[in-house]
């Protein structure tokens, strides 16, 4: 049986605000929407930038990729702010607790050589590469053409920063509480010639001033990476008595799964544009072909690195990597060359 | 930025957050630092070392995402009872929402322009801790304006004038002065948009710019917004400390900052202070159940806690309170006065209704406004008589704008409240008004980014804004006949009356 609670029943007069009313019908809209759909400032911008006086203070210029509605895209996630924080704060305490588990039973100690080895000269100098990917990201957030993507961009720049605070704290809890493995790691980003195709790869994303064509080539560069370190590893790592490599991994894999899930929403709009489509097409093909070529080449000696330490077959794994590329942006409508 | 030195013991907190944040950090060798950081040199501030930022906060990720995540729960869990109850009904009066509209319009886009333009820092500061900041500040204002939407949107569902706020924003006229406010930070140089924004607008006059809603909130019924308020609090405070790291660092980094510095804190006050006007005859005029004065909030907030406190530890550094201050100081007096007065002759072109001061109000006016008797009484005396004859006055031209601030040319002459205050300045033959000394003085300095300002006036009368005649106007600006005007007959205050009656008819709420 149901209490019957008596309260006053007032009609609203709309359900929603006005720009949600004329996109969608006067139905109840989602918090993603309130928060997200038209928020962008669009027009009678007052002055020109006085650091780059060639374009308004938000336009859809400043990538070569567009969208005739920016609204077109929406986050499959339907991430606002409260719903990307919880996710999050989820996500970093199951690291926690992976971490201190590790710590706790001194799993890193108990690794096999192989797999330290692994940890130390292959994985620990990524967390540089993902400080630049929080860069990329953050100026794509300034630079992109309405909220619903800057909104994804600026959660991702978030999220590459975390990505980098947990391999660091992985590096803090490898060195015994120091940071010598994060030091040793940094030589190795800076000196080790195994690493400077990417590093140089990365410095030259990092320049690129043009929003879209960075993020393409950060993702696709991303996909090979989260590829070969985290995803094709994880089986050797079981069998080789590596667990603790495997624990580790679980999270970095976790967060490409949801990464992935708006970006390749984005490409499917990118494509789909009624207006910008083919361009798009064709501006992805060639940025993503040369970032392919590159990576590929950069990722190289990092897998044959792997290869030398543990043989769990890298240098394979990245050549597959590198055709899942081809076949998922083939599969959104992009040839690659 | 060279190799950490090998630590012989475990890291203490400080070197811990070090290595989660600023040890990321490399100097790039295939490209050089400028490509690297393009943005960092034109407006000729020196640094010499980024490693001396202080970290502000000391906040890494997980912590961040854990605090908020609990924060925004017990936010939106307040959200969604005052909804159910249908808590709004227990405002002091429906009118006291034009504060709020006041606030989506105009206050809640440039939360979001705070949120792009940090993130822009995040990426193009030179020092990894400042970026870090940055980003967080970034997330932070983000949940700032989806929060305040989210807090206001049960509201628009009631009432009118909340329903086309991005759109307003980009196109009114009232709106054009903090729009271009926001507008004139992005477009400067980084530096200065922290000197704007970080220290100006976050530190100097926050307690001015963002307070006086939240204490109107609490002061009128409106939870949700107070819980926004209290909620945003401990972002707010971080953006405070981020804002004095700024402005020491960049005072600190080398003399030649100064001058450069203090510029920016004289412009930046004036621009702030001059965007507080339609935050003052908010507090004075627009909350049913008042908080404090205007003049009382300038006082406490500025007069003591920022001259007498902040610019006593700047003057260390040489810097000196922001010009034209005494004028600021000595027009808290009428500044309330004049701009109500000034919108309710507008307001039928606004997203806001207005009204004449009850007798009551009235009465709180004189009592806190030693000149309200003399200089404006009358006026809303003579008004009253108009109304009881039928005739509730509405302005029928297009007011003058000020080319910096866009505040209808209203404000009067220093010393002079009778006398209206002009300046001009001459820039390629062109002529240019200002409402004060201050805007002058902010033209006169960069007169070529202040001729570009879209003024609203002028881009009605060049046939930019939907037409020649008012309702053009107003369609374009998607405002209909029950968003402004005289709030007493409109939809808000009738909708309020036959609500209130019913509730005492069914005995809920």
């Amino acid at each position: 049986m149901q209490f019957e609670l008596r309260t006053q029943v007032i009609e609203p007069q709309r359900k929603t605000f006005q720009h949600l009313i004329d996109r969608y019908g006067d139905r109840p809209a989602s918090r993603y929407e309130e928060g997200t759909i038209d928020i962008q400032a669009m027009t009678n911008f007052h002055y020109r930038p006085l650091w780059g006086p060639d374009k308004d203070i938000y336009s859809p210029d400043y990538s070569v990729l567009k969208l005739t509605d920016p609204y077109s895209f929406t986050d499959p996630r339907q991430f606002y702010y409260a719903g990307y924080v919880t996710s999050r704060a989820d996500m970093h305490e199951a690291f926690g607790s992976t971490l201190g588990y590790l710590e706790k039973r001194g799993m890193f100690d108990r690794l096999p050589e192989a797999w330290k080895g692994l940890f130390q000269d292959v994985v620990l100098p990524f967390r540089h590469y993902e400080a630049a990917g929080q860069m990329i990201s953050a100026d794509a957030c300034r630079f992109g053409w309405g909220t619903t993507t800057t909104q994804c961009f600026g959660y991702a720049a978030f999220d590459r920063i975390g990505n980098a605070q947990i391999l660091s704290r992985v590096g803090i809890a490898f060195g015994g509480g120091t940071a010598e493995a994060l030091a040793a790691a940094k030589k190795d980003w800076l000196e080790e010639p195994a690493f400077q195709g990417l590093r140089k790869h990365t410095e030259l994303m990092l320049v690129e001033r043009d929003w879209g064509k960075a993020m393409v080539a950060l993702d696709v560069t991303d996909q090979l990476i989260y590829a070969l370190l985290y995803d094709s590893l994880d089986e050797a790592a079981l069998t080789g008595g590596a667990g603790s490599y495997s624990l580790v991994a679980q999270h970095l894999v976790t967060w490409f799964a949801d990464q992935r899930r708006w970006f390749d929403a984005l490409y499917k709009a990118w494509v789909a544009d009624p207006e910008y489509g083919a361009a798009n097409a064709a501006a992805i093909a060639e940025v993503a072909s040369a970032a392919l070529a590159t990576a590929v080449a950069a990722l190289t000696p990092i897998a044959a690195k792997a290869d030398a330490l543990v043989g769990a077959g890298s240098g394979a794994a990245l050549t597959a990597a590198a055709q899942a590329v081809t076949t998922k942006l083939a599969g959104v409508g992009v040839a690659l060359r | 930025m060279t190799i950490a030195p090998r630590a012989p013991r475990k890291l203490s907190m400080k070197d811990r957050y070090s290595a989660l944040t600023r040890d990321l950090d490399w100097t790039p060798s295939y490209v050089t630092e400028d490509e690297l950081y393009p943005y960092t040199k034109f407006e000729g501030i020196t640094i010499h070392d980024w490693s001396k930022w202080e970290d502000p906060f000391r906040l890494t990720v997980d912590a961040y995402t854990k605090y908020q995540a609990e924060k925004d729960k017990r936010l939106y869990a307040v959200l969604d009872g005052f909804a159910q109850s249908q808590g709004h009904l227990s405002l002091t009066d429906a009118s006291y929402l034009n504060a709020m509209k006041l606030f989506i319009q105009g206050v809640s886009p440039l939360e979001y322009q705070a949120h792009r333009h940090f993130a822009y820092l995040g990426r193009h500061l030179n020092g990894p801790g400042p970026r870090f900041a940055s980003l967080c500040q970034s997330l932070d204002e983000i949940r700032h304006i989806q929060t305040e939407v989210h807090t206001l949107s049960n509201y628009n569902k009631y009432y009118d004038g909340f329903h086309s706020f991005p759109h307003m924003h980009d196109r009114v006229w009232y709106l054009s002065v903090p729009k271009s406010f926001f507008d004139d930070a992005v477009s400067s140089g980084p530096f200065e948009f922290l000197i704007a924004i970080g220290f100006s607008f976050e530190y100097l006059l926050t307690n001015l710019l963002f307070v006086p809603f939240m204490s109107g909130a609490s002061f009128n019924g409106d939870l949700p917004t107070m819980t926004f308020g209290f909620s945003a609090q401990s972002d707010e405070s971080r953006h405070m400390t981020l804002g004095l790291e700024a402005i020491k660092f960049l005072l600190e980094q080398d003399e030649k900052n100064v001058p450069i510095v203090q510029h920016w804190i004289d412009k930046w006050f004036w621009r702030g202070y001059r965007v507080t006007a339609l935050i003052a005859q908010m507090l004075d005029y627009m909350l049913p159940r008042k908080v404090m004065s205007w003049k009382e909030a300038f006082n406490l907030y500025f007069e003591q806690q920022m001259l007498g406190g902040l610019f006593v530890d700047l003057a260390y550094y040489g810097i000196t309170p922001p010009k034209f201050v005494e004028q600021a100081a000595e027009e808290k007096e009428i500044l309330s006065h004049q701009v109500y007065w000034t919108l309710y002759q507008f307001s039928h072109a606004a997203a806001f209704s207005t009204s004449i001061p009850t007798d009551e109000h009235m009465e709180w006016l004189s009592a806190n406004y030693a000149k309200f008797d003399e200089l404006y009484r009358p006026l809303w005396e003579k008004e009253k008589r108009n109304v009881a004859a039928g005739g509730r006055h509405f302005a029928r031209g297009l007011p003058e704008l000020c080319t910096v601030c866009q505040i209808p040319m209203l404000f009067t002459e220093p010393g002079d409240p009778t006398t209206l205050c002009q300046r001009w300045s001459t820039f390629e033959d062109e002529h240019f008004n200002f409402c004060s000394d201050g805007c002058k003085n902010i033209f006169d300095h960069e007169p070529e980014k202040y001729v570009q300002a879209w003024l609203p006036v002028h881009q009605i009368f060049q046939g930019n804004c939907g037409g020649a005649t008012i309702p053009d106007v107003l369609a374009w600006y998607k405002m209909t006949p029950n968003d402004g005007g005289e709030y007493l007959g409109s939809r808000d205050n009738k909708n309020w009356l036959a609500w209130h009656d019913m509730a005492e008819k069914t005995g809920g709420n």
